[in-house]
């Protein structure tokens, strides 16, 4: 290596004098002890960087995930878990029958029923009763019976009276509008005797409870499995569509609108408290309801909606269907939501101008029609004044005339609240509303429970608070206990549980402080900090690998001369 | 007051209707009250009055009263709620006295103070919260930012409005926003709230761009609890709007809103000056008023009146001296009132209505009353750190003095010394002479700031002899802020709210409100991309201090010619050593050729 520096010839004198005295003067080779004292120097930083600063800075960075049962939660989801059934039991009361008449009579139903149902999941347990008075429970008994049912054992979902009369030569039946009680009656002939595997009687009450419960069966089934056995199916997922999400309140507000000055004012105290009461009365056990009404004068039509145009062979003004979405003046009308949590559900009286008057729907002549999932909507054209300076609205709608509007507007609240359309009585019909509203509870908060656990599992930087997992076993616990109600046919006490279940689903699904972490990359704080790492880093990782690499050669150095030898 | 005006006379009227329970009569009121001020002002004045029956307002039917508003209250458990938008300044210099004695007027911004009922002030600071959070969705106005630090809760300065029956604990609290800019996104649901919802009515006449071109205008909705002595209570709400328009600025059409020179041939030139000539005049002012019209000022006409209210009413007065002129359009009927200003006009009920005064010279002039304290707040001192407070108060009167309530609530980061609050006064002689502050402060409220927790709320009940002007004067400190609670725009300053006088006057029953202009503070402002550089320098020297000491532990110490033998052994070195070279070649070519 001098010699090539000697060939080039370098013209430093500096240069030259170093290599050429370097020969004489190589340094000392290193002393084992100076080796020693670097190679612990070098261990100490080390040590204090595995030891101390990670982690620290593991603990300080890290984020709290709370312990989830994931698993468990992806099979609520799955519906692994808990397959909802809905045994409704049916108290059959045969007043006129021997013992082993009836006995007869009810296992040949029994039989035949089985062997209409299709849908396992929901079936008809039919149970004789002695009880040969009947009492005809009125509708509080029957809304305090679904209250007390949390600690009852199964409900009652219908009573049939099996009673014989004179003069009929088929049977027939006759639901109780007002009651849960079904009447058959037959002619005496008709008895059924011990020996006939299918006498008539029993098929015809069979057909009529099947009857009964076609559409409440069909909309579970289309509830559970999306796809409804034996009934429209359209007509059921529309109807699903149209209806709120269940709420525990539900805030009605009804308005008066009216596009001038009059009418100003309506008995609206006393219509609420006539026509509106007695059916929240009886929706009591499933949701809360509260109400407010407001009067506002001078609402136009927005400027974008088509105005009504003037028919004149129906001599009446006339909106066209297409444009009824575009009837509401959202921008002016004040119809904003109600304070306080639960949806609310907008009812508008609209009273058109004299000039407009009579309004109504084009095609049908309707005076009313539903929003979707917000309310419903009602003309009313009330009996024009006339004076000196032309027509005009009457002032004040008394509450004889808020009648018609009153009866739509409960039969359309009863429609977004989901309630089916059969059969006749408003008790059978909230009762199958319950056990909807409970099929419907558990599965939207097992999949909010599954899409919470896939959320967990996808985002590893989202803190977990101790509250959610809290929420997410009451959550857990509750569904099962809704589950084994259903399975025990009570179907109060499981609605009660599947309530609790949405809420604490909701709630820890929409916990805030799992949502605030997740837009803070960890790019940022290598930015931050690399300034301060990179300098030091760098001569620390040098300094590491060169002790690495020294370690490695003395290794060899000792192995060698072993080998050697 | 000193001057017995026609307006508190009109006030009166309204008053006495507020207190005689007629329940017979419709619940809803509205009037329009107009008034020409020197220096071609007008001032405008609205008022919109609803009545609800307590009942109904429970059981939330609602028909004179705005549903939204009125959800908005039960929910917060808010018994009484006064709210104020304002923007501008009153100038009782040239204008008088205030509009409603002041009291349906805030400072400028957003105030809002409520009687909310709750058993204890953490629940009462919570219902609070959600009023604010709520109002400030309804009005489209930030009072969401109303704080626990901008919250205070005023002892001696507002009493309730309205008649309170019942076992309630009720909680005074009191918020303002002195930096909140309002404008049309606040008088659209202020209109939504009234029944006719400016189709009809006086309302009709607002219009944004005129209302916010105001000189000085405040909204204010009211809502209190009437009750008669019989004990059946109603629900009030009172919405006002009142603005000092500038007449030849609102004259301006809206296409072309640049003011142009009048002219030559329109000039009414000084002749009496020497300079006079065909190509130079002094123009003077014009003895008479401007004339002006509803529809020129308002760009507007009255639409009709609203059928709610009594079809009688007359909902439109104007109080110019009877001897002047004024044409309105057909139907409507003028009522002249005793006094020599006022007149009042029944509208027609569905044609609009215009009112306009021609140009012309009267001899009578409306009598201005004086207002009854002159109060001025300004922020002395200079530098980052320091700074000080000083109010005027004037006392116009050669024979009372006035007894008042003065109310101030400071941000914490401006931290007074309340210690060197020290007073100066002036009489009548114009001889300035120090004297105690205890002979002018009668009584002191002093609630300190906790940082970052709540603001400083001082009150002073304080006494002003006659004819003479007192200067309070306070020293303050200037808090630094942390980085991230600086507004985005941090070197305008911050806003502090102006301060609420609360004139005493014991012969009348309703108080008279005097507002400060709001002030601005500078705060100490740091370069905001300090906090980058911080953490760069901080890691340079960092890194620096640790590679030596790092080095020093780790390094061989040998000598330089040992070293370069070493050195010359890797291959960093053997590259030099190239490099070295090649440069030399150069070197001596270039010598060479020399």
């Amino acid at each position: 290596m001098t010699n090539k520096k000697g060939d080039q010839e370098s013209p430093k004198a500096l240069a030259n004098s170093t290599s050429q005295s370097a020969t004489q003067r190589v340094p000392p080779p290193e002393t084992s002890e100076a080796i020693h004292t670097r190679f612990r120097v070098i261990a100490a930083f080390w040590a204090v960087i595995i030891f101390l600063g990670f982690p620290i800075w593991w603990k300080t960075t890290s984020i709290y995930r709370a312990h989830l049962p994931i698993q468990e939660m992806v099979d609520w989801d799955d519906g692994k878990i808990c397959r909802p059934v809905f045994p409704l039991e049916i108290h059959v009361a045969t007043p006129q029958m021997q013992i082993s008449e009836s006995q007869h009579l009810l296992r040949t139903t029994q039989h035949t029923l089985d062997d209409l149902n299709e849908f396992a999941a929901h079936h008809l347990r039919l149970k004789p009763v002695n009880d040969t008075s009947a009492s005809t429970p009125d509708e509080e008994h029957n809304v305090d019976a679904i209250g007390n049912a949390v600690e009852e054992g199964a409900e009652i979902a219908l009573t049939v009276r099996v009673l014989s009369q004179e003069g009929l030569v088929s049977p027939r039946s006759e639901l109780h509008a007002d009651t849960t009680q079904l009447d058959v009656f037959y002619p005496p002939n008709h008895v059924p005797l011990p020996s006939s595997s299918n006498p008539p009687l029993s098929a015809f009450i069979a057909k009529e409870l099947q009857g009964l419960y076609s559409e409440e069966k069909a909309t579970i089934g289309h509830i559970l499995s999306g796809e409804t056995a034996g009934f429209d199916s359209e007509s059921i997922s529309r109807r699903l569509r149209r209806s709120m999400k269940y709420a525990d309140t539900y805030h009605l507000s009804f308005s008066l609108f009216t596009p001038g000055p009059a009418p100003s004012s309506w008995d609206i105290e006393n219509a609420v408290k006539e026509y509106l009461s007695p059916l929240l009365h009886a929706f009591a056990p499933i949701s809360n309801f509260t109400i407010d009404t407001q009067v506002q004068l001078y609402a136009t039509f927005s400027p974008m909606a088509p105005p009504p145009v003037y028919d004149e062979g129906e001599a009446a003004w006339t909106l066209r269907k297409e444009d009824l979405s575009a009837f509401i003046n959202a921008a002016e009308w004040p119809l904003n939501p109600s304070i306080g949590s639960g949806p609310t559900l907008n009812f508008i009286l609209y009273v058109p101008a004299p000039s407009q008057s009579p309004l109504v729907v084009k095609e049908n002549r309707a005076s009313s029609w539903i929003v979707p999932q917000w309310g419903g909507v009602y003309l009313l054209n009330p009996t024009l004044l006339t004076d000196q300076s032309g027509q005009s609205n009457p002032p004040y709608l008394t509450h004889e005339s808020l009648r018609p509007a009153f009866m739509t507007f409960s039969h359309q609240l009863l429609t977004l609240l989901g309630t089916p359309t059969t059969p006749a009585s408003l008790p059978l019909r909230l009762q199958t509303l319950t056990r909807v509203r409970a099929a419907t509870l558990l599965l939207s908060a097992s999949s909010t429970m599954g899409s919470l656990a896939r959320l967990t599992e996808s985002l590893p930087s989202i803190p977990i608070p101790a509250t959610v997992a809290s929420s997410v076993s009451t959550t857990l616990s509750h569904l099962s206990a809704t589950c084994s109600y259903l399975r025990d046919g009570r179907f109060a006490a499981a609605l009660a549980s599947a309530r609790v279940a949405e809420t604490e689903a909701e709630r820890s699904f929409f916990e805030k402080s799992m949502v605030g972490q997740v837009y803070f990359p960890d790019e940022h704080k290598v930015a931050v900090y690399l300034p301060l790492l990179g300098p030091i880093g760098v001569p620390l990782l040098v300094s590491l690998l060169k002790e690495v690499k020294r370690m490695i050669a003395r290794r060899k150095a000792n192995k060698a001369p072993a080998a050697s030898n | 007051m000193t001057v017995p005006s026609i307006l508190s006379l009109f006030l009166a009227i309204i008053v006495t209707l507020w207190i005689s329970p007629v329940v017979s009569s419709p619940d809803y009121h509205e009037q329009l009250f107009l008034e020409p001020l020197p220096k071609s002002s007008l001032l405008a004045s609205f008022n919109f009055r609803g009545n609800t029956s307590q009942q109904s307002f429970d059981n939330q039917h609602f028909r004179y009263f705005p549903r939204a508003l009125g959800q908005i209250l039960q929910h917060a458990h808010a018994k009484e709620v006064h709210l104020r938008f304002t923007t501008g300044r009153w100038d009782a210099d040239s204008w008088g006295s205030r509009p409603w004695n002041g009291s349906k007027e805030g400072g400028t911004g957003v105030e809002l103070w409520a009687w909310i009922d709750a058993p204890n002030d953490e629940e009462a600071f919570a219902k609070w919260i959600t009023l604010t959070q709520s109002l400030s969705g309804l009005f489209c106005a930030s009072m969401n930012f109303v704080d626990s630090t901008r919250t205070t809760r005023p002892v001696a300065s507002f009493e309730p409005m309205g008649n309170h029956m019942g076992p309630n604990s009720l909680h005074l609290l009191h918020g303002t926003l002195p930096g909140e800019v309002v404008c049309t996104e606040n008088l659209t649901p202020f209109l939504k709230l009234l029944p006719c919802k400016g189709k009809t009515g006086i309302s009709t006449l607002f219009d944004g761009h005129k209302l916010f071109d105001a000189a000085w205008q405040s909204m204010s909705v009211d809502v209190q609890p009437i009750c008669s002595a019989e004990g059946d209570c109603q629900v009030q709400i009172e919405q006002t709007v009142d603005m000092v328009l500038d007449i030849e600025r609102s004259k301006r059409s809206r296409d072309d809103p640049i003011p142009r020179p009048l002219p030559n041939d329109q000039l009414v030139c000084d002749t009496s000056k020497p300079y006079n000539s065909e190509d130079t005049c002094y123009p003077l002012e014009k003895a008479a008023d401007k004339a002006w019209s509803l529809n020129e000022v308002f760009g507007r006409t009255l639409n009709g009146i609203c059928p709610l209210a009594d079809s009688n009413e007359q909902s439109v007065c104007l109080r110019v001296p009877h001897e002047k002129s004024i044409f309105t359009t057909q139907g409507a009927s003028e009522i002249k009132h005793d006094d020599g200003f006022t007149r009042c006009f029944s509208l027609p009920h569905s044609e609009p209505f215009d009112l306009s005064i021609p140009e012309q010279e009267v001899h009578t002039q409306v009598p201005i009353d004086e207002p009854v304290l002159h109060a001025e707040r300004t922020i002395v001192g200079h530098g980052q750190e320091r700074g000080g407070m000083r109010i005027i108060f004037g006392n116009p009167s050669d024979t009372a003095a006035v007894d008042f309530i003065y109310f101030e609530s400071l941000p914490w980061f401006l931290r007074p010394y309340i210690h060197t609050l020290q007073a100066t006064i002036t009489g009548k002689d114009g001889v300035r002479r120090e004297i105690p502050a205890s002979d002018i402060v009668t009584d002191t409220y002093y609630r300190p700031a906790i940082d970052r927790e709540r603001g400083t709320q001082l009150e002073l009940a304080l006494s002003v002899p006659a004819a003479s002007t007192v200067t309070l004067t306070y020293d303050f400190e200037k808090a630094v802020l942390r980085y991230t609670e600086y507004p985005p725009d941090a070197n305008r300053g911050f806003n502090v709210a102006p301060a609420v006088i609360r004139v005493l006057d014991g012969a009348d029953a309703h108080p008279i409100y005097i507002r400060t202009t709001s002030l601005l503070l500078p705060l100490p402002t740091p370069d905001f991309s300090m906090p980058y550089n911080v953490i760069i320098l901080t890691s340079t020297v960092i890194a620096l201090a640790f590679g030596t000491i790092f080095n020093i532990l780790v390094r061989r110490v040998v000598s330089a010619e040992e070293a370069a033998l070493l050195n010359s052994q890797t291959f960093k070195a053997r590259l030099v050593g190239k490099l070295v070279a090649i440069r030399d070649r150069f070197v001596k070519k270039e010598t060479k050729v020399e």
